[in-house]
Parts: structure tokens; C-alpha cells; sequence
């Protein structure tokens, strides 16, 4: 079995890393690069398949040279082999521009049975490009995947979807793209499959210190794409501005309390007491 | 017929009126209604402002999958008829719910064009664009382009998005998806006069190859819309999340209410006691990508009131703010302000509503 998971570096928004402007807009400059936080459990998918079912996991990601860090990030997971996609023409894709991309990578991987991808980016969260990455390969395509299986005989798989408020059952062929939900769970039954999952991830987090070993750099001519249908000149779309959002007029006339004010705590508790009734 | 589908069809019924005007043309509102025995949503979609509507009735369609689903819209978009003065649409509208925002994604991948996603503003006007691959750099005006704003993560930027031609490639339609709870629906007028367009069920086998075998309702969601009192944390918690949370789930229980969260905690990533990390869930986000909720009270407890927050909010009976800045924007949306580190004014008020308590009790 051959799997692949495209991942994305993006900002880090945790509290501590991420750096605001004076007006609550991002600074990115500041701000660190990680890899998307949602693209670990495509990763846990990813291993979950290759403890049950064997295998091989290429890890891709398209970005500037600096972002091979995301890639070791991901090894840090697991990965057997990294592939990062650099290349300037690939610059300012949109998603469709950037599935493009990616799809020309995995078909130059070749053979791949099932494509893992996170659901929604922390930067861009259109959640489109893992779906638009599916149609132009021809994958089956399931996206919100809680839980997942694969049959590698009949070279089928199941997959338990998360739609708002229930759960949806569905099984189909591989190949398969398959989206994780953010509250995608791994099930291992028994004690063969964790002891090889232990073994899995001890040796990745060995391959991770040395990940350039495994890496491998692809740029456009490597990919053999159209230079018309990928970056900034194969993006339907642009972002024309970015603007302030104006602050709503006032609506409300605020009564002004000072919290050290202990008749001002008063007051504000009198109010939230009453409406009990 | 979906509120989200409703209110689509009413802004784009204002758009295309606006854009006939403008343009002196007389451009179509079109529906797509896919599903079985859905018939008389194709008549509720003229009612609610729709000229034209593609409808495909099969017991195949009946539950929502992709890969059918996409293959007839495309094939409607591209349908050659008589009457069809146009190759493709100019403009496409999905609405922005799981189902379909993966739609749009594949759509718009067969259809090869420009996607915009979660937007909440859109405008038709001709563009002026300098664009170093699009226009060689020097300015030109694009005619008719749809301006799709959308709010980014801090609700604090909008980004206007364009779909626009490259020299190579006519990008059509220019797509987005669309927030529900955005625009308003047109109210129904069984008078509007629109033309039902049967398309036929025409799909290889291959398409159907995804078997949905079962479903089921999920018990524990948390519904933050039934209750009188939420408070919600912000990123006014971030110096100790978890004393924060902590406070916050406190309050709310004392006042027999419930916890929600802005987006900013949703996102922060915090490291929290164990017990607590369950907290930390998008089910209790509100906000304009989460929760709307009109509680008796809500008390917004370190949040600075982004537009896409307060769209989740602003309709509660009483809002009540605890902010160590006076002038964030949630200034303007309140109705109590208390100034105050979260820290120190929580504490101060649960033991006055102790107090209050125990006043009542031995009053009655």
C-alpha cells in the first residue's frame, strides 16, 4: 500500500507564538511557521493505515525553501519520505492553483491507494483544496472521516463521516482521498498492532533528526506542469484588498462599571440575579 | 427548502436586478435543486426569486454524494439550449455548510474556475486590476466582476476576493461559498413567474461508486441555544487559560448557564489541566463561523467583540462585558461594562452571587 499526506505550513497561532498587531491583525512577519495543526491527524490517519495495513508514507508539502522545516515537523509524526514542491512559479497559488500541484506530485510518486489530507488550513480555511486535490486525480473522495478502514483485497474502503449531528456510514473503492475531521479518532485492537505502532513511532522520530536524508525536492520542470495552471498565474483567483472590517455603530449604551468597585459588583450581580426569575 | 438556500436565492435575485440595471441586460437568477421527491422546491425557489431552475428527481440523488452531485451540476452549467444565450454562468453561489462547501470545492475543480469560500458580502462592479500575471503588471478595467468579501480568522479583515481571467484561461463562473445567516430571504410570492427545467438523470455507474450503508443521530452535542446564561471565554484568558476556563465555567454555573468560546480560544492552542482540555471544543464556538446564540444574558468575559464574534451574539437580551480595555469594540454592543482583570472581578462576583443566594434563601 502506498499512502500519501499533503500538509501545509501556516502560521502559528498558538497563545505565546503568535504575534497581533496593534489593530488585531495578524502580524506574519513575527509570527513562526509551523505545520497546519489539523494536518496531525491526517498524519495519525496516515499511520493508523500503515500499522494495520503495511506500506509506505510520502509526506508532501508545497512552499518556499524554509518550509522543508514543516516537512521534519511532520517526520516528528511519521513519515517515510518527505517531498517538498519549491519552486517560484509555484508561488501565491490559490487552492485550485495548489492542487494542481499536488496532484502532479502524487501521480509522479505513482500508485498511490489513499491521499490523507487535514481539514481546512489555520491561514487560508477555504477546506477546499484537499477535495479539489481528489477530483483532479479521479479519487473517491470522504471528507469529515472520524474513522477509517481499508480492505486491501477488495480494494475497498469504509469510512464514518461526521455530518451535523449524526454520523454517516460509507464504504467505496480505493483510490481514495480522505479529509480527517478535526475529531478524527485512530482505533488499534490489539496489543501486535499498538506494539508496532511504539516501534513505527520511535523510528521516525529517529529518521526526523537527520530528515533531510529523505527529503526530496521537486520543482515545476521536476513536476512537469503547466506554468498557466499553477501559482499566481494559475490562480482563477486573487485577493484584490484586505480592509478593516468597520466597527459596528454603537448599538448598545454601556452602563460603566470598575471592577474593583465592590458596589459596582454589586450592582452588575443585582442584574444578573434578577433575570433568574 | 434550507434558510441558507433562501437567502442565496434573495441576494441573488438583488444582484442580478442591480446588474441588469446597470449593464442593460436581462440576466438570469438559476436554481439547481438536486435530490428525490424534490419537486416543489423548484416551485418554492421561483416564489423566492429564482427565473429558472434545473431540477434532477432521482432516487439516486436522494442522499447527498459528491461525485454525482457534482457531475450533474456541471452538466447543468454546461447544457447547450436554445434558450441558453451563454456557455457558462457568470456567477455561482454555494452555501457554506460542510455539505456544501465540499461541493463548491469539486464543483468548481470540474468547472476549472476561481472559488471563493465563506464570504458574507458580495457586490457586482467593474474592476480596475494591476496584476503582474494577469495584466502584465499595467492596469486594466475587468466588466462585471462579483466582489466576494469574506471576514478572515480575527474577524477584524476582510478580504475582497476576484475571480479573474488569466490571458490564457477564461475563468467562469466566479464562485463562492456563502454564510449562512448573511443576507435575507425575499419574502414568498407565489406570483413570480420562472421556468422548470427537468435535466436527466444521465451519470456511468462509476459515479455512484460511493454506498452510503447507514446513519446515525448524535446524543451528546452541546446546544448552547437553550440556555438563559452563557458566558464566554476570550483570549482575555490567556495569561492562565486554565484559571480562566476555569472562572468562566464557575460563573456560568452558578447563574445556570453554560460555557462558550471565541473564536481566538478555539484557535489559541492553549495547554490546559486535563480535566479541562475537554472544554476546549468548536461545538461551544459562537460566532459567525459557530454558535449564534440570544441568551438572556451573555457575558463576554475577555473578548474584544470581533464583527464575526458579535454576529454570533448581538441579539442577546443583556450583554455584559468584563475587559481590562475600555475601548475594544464590545464597548458598543453592551449593555454592562465592567472594567476589571477577569481574575480578580469573577472571583469578586461569585461571591456576591453567593451572598444573594443565601439572602434569598433566608429571606423565603
Amino acid at each position: 500500500m502506498n499512502y500519501v499526506v499533503v500538509t501545509k505550513g501556516v502560521p502559528d497561532f498558538r497563545h505565546g507564538k503568535v504575534v497581533f498587531k496593534e489593530d488585531n491583525t495578524l502580524n506574519r512577519a513575527a509570527t513562526p511557521t509551523v505545520m497546519n495543526p489539523n494536518d496531525f491527524l491526517a498524519l495519525e490517519a496516515a499511520l493508523e493505515a500503515k500499522v494495520k495495513y503495511g506500506g509506505t508514507v510520502h509526506v508532501i508539502s508545497m512552499g518556499p525553501p524554509p518550509y522543508k522545516k514543516v516537512l521534519q515537523e511532520a517526520m516528528s509524526r511519521y513519515a517515510d519520505k518527505l517531498y517538498l514542491l519549491s519552486d517560484p512559479k509555484f508561488a501565491a497559488a490559490d487552492t485550485l492553483a495548489t492542487a494542481e500541484a499536488l496532484s502532479a506530485a502524487v501521480r509522479k510518486i505513482g500508485n498511490i491507494d489513499v491521499i490523507f489530507s487535514g481539514f481546512k488550513t489555520a491561514d487560508g480555511e477555504t477546506g477546499q483544496t484537499g477535495p479539489q486535490t481528489a477530483w483532479k486525480m479521479g479519487y473517491t473522495l470522504a471528507t469529515h472521516v472520524m474513522e477509517f478502514s481499508i480492505d486491501p483485497q477488495l480494494k475497498k474502503f469504509n469510512a464514518t463521516r461526521a455530518i451535523t449531528g449524526e454520523v454517516e456510514f460509507t464504504t467505496g473503492p480505493l483510490p481514495v482521498l480522505v479529509v480527517t475531521d478535526p475529531g478524527f479518532q485512530s482505533q488499534y485492537k490489539n496489543a501486535t498492532q499498538r506494539l508496532n505502532l511504539l516501534d513505527l513511532q520511535a523510528q521516525t522520530k529517529k529518521r526526523a533528526q537527520s530528515f533531510e536524508e529523505f527529503l526530496t525536492i521537486w520543482n515545476a520542470n521536476d513536476l512537469g506542469v503547466d506554468e498557466w495552471k499553477v501559482g499566481i498565474k494559475g490562480s482563477p483567483t486573487i485577493v484584490d484588498s484586505v480592509d478593516p472590517i468597520p466597527r459596528a455603530p454603537s448599538e448598545r449604551k454601556a452602563r460603566m462599571l470598575i471592577g474593583t468597585n465592590l458596589q459596582h459588583i454589586q450592582e452588575a450581580v443585582q442584574i444578573l440575579l434578577r433575570s433568574d426569575q | 427548502m434550507a434558510n441558507v438556500s433562501l437567502e442565496m436565492l434573495g441576494e441573488a435575485r438583488r444582484l442580478m436586478d442591480k446588474y441588469n440595471r446597470d449593464y442593460s441586460e436581462q440576466e438570469s437568477v438559476v436554481a439547481v435543486v438536486l435530490g428525490h421527491k424534490v419537486e416543489h422546491l423548484a416551485l418554492e425557489a421561483i416564489a423566492r426569486g429564482a427565473d429558472i431552475v434545473y431540477l434532477t428527481d432521482h432516487p439516486e440523488l436522494e442522499d447527498l454524494r459528491l461525485q454525482p452531485y457534482t457531475k450533474i451540476i456541471a452538466q447543468m452549467s454546461l447544457s447547450k439550449e436554445a434558450r441558453k444565450t451563454y456557455d457558462k454562468p457568470r456567477y455561482f453561489l454555494f452555501p457554506a455548510t460542510n455539505n456544501g462547501r465540499d461541493l463548491s470545492s469539486t464543483v468548481l475543480a470540474e468547472l476549472e474556475s476561481g472559488l471563493a469560500s465563506d464570504c458574507n458580502k458580495l457586490y457586482i462592479q467593474d474592476a480596475n486590476i494591476s496584476h503582474r500575471a494577469k495584466t502584465d503588471g499595467t492596469p486594466r478595467v475587468f466588466s462585471r466582476i462579483l466582489h466576494m468579501k469574506r471576514p478572515d480568522f480575527s474577524g477584524y479583515e476582510w478580504s475582497t476576493i476576484l475571480c479573474i481571467d488569466s490571458p490564457k484561461i477564461d475563468y467562469h463562473p466566479q464562485a463562492c461559498s456563502v454564510i449562512p445567516g448573511s443576507f435575507k430571504p425575499l419574502a414568498q410570492d407565489p406570483n413570480r413567474k420562472g421556468q422548470v427545467i427537468r435535466h436527466p438523470f444521465n451519470l456511468p455507474i462509476e459515479d455512484l461508486r460511493l454506498t452510503i450503508t447507514g446513519r446515525e443521530k448524535l446524543l451528546n452535542a452541546i446546544d448552547l441555544s437553550s440556555y438563559n446564561v452563557i458566558v464566554a471565554a476570550g483570549r482575555g484568558i490567556s495569561k492562565n487559560p486554565s484559571k480562566g476556563i476555569s472562572l468562566c465555567l464557575e460563573l456560568a454555573r452558578a447563574l445556570g448557564g453554560e460555557l462558550g468560546l471565541s473564536r481566538g480560544v478555539c484557535t489559541a492552542q492553549y495547554t490546559l489541566e486535563p480535566s479541562l482540555a475537554q472544554y476546549i471544543t468548536e461545538a461551544r464556538q459562537i460566532g459567525e463561523t459557530g454558535q449564534t446564540v440570544k441568551p438572556k444574558f451573555y457575558i463576554a468575559v475577555g473578548i474584544s467583540g470581533a464583527i464575526q464574534h458579535k454576529k454570533g451574539m448581538d441579539q442577546a437580551d443583556r450583554i455584559i462585558a468584563i475587559n481590562t480595555d475600555t475601548e475594544v469594540p464590545i464597548k458598543d454592543f453592551c449593555d454592562v461594562f465592567i472594567q476589571g482583570d477577569l481574575f480578580e472581578v469573577i472571583p469578586k462576583l461569585l461571591e456576591q452571587i453567593k451572598n444573594g443566594k443565601k439572602l434569598e434563601a433566608s429571606v423565603n
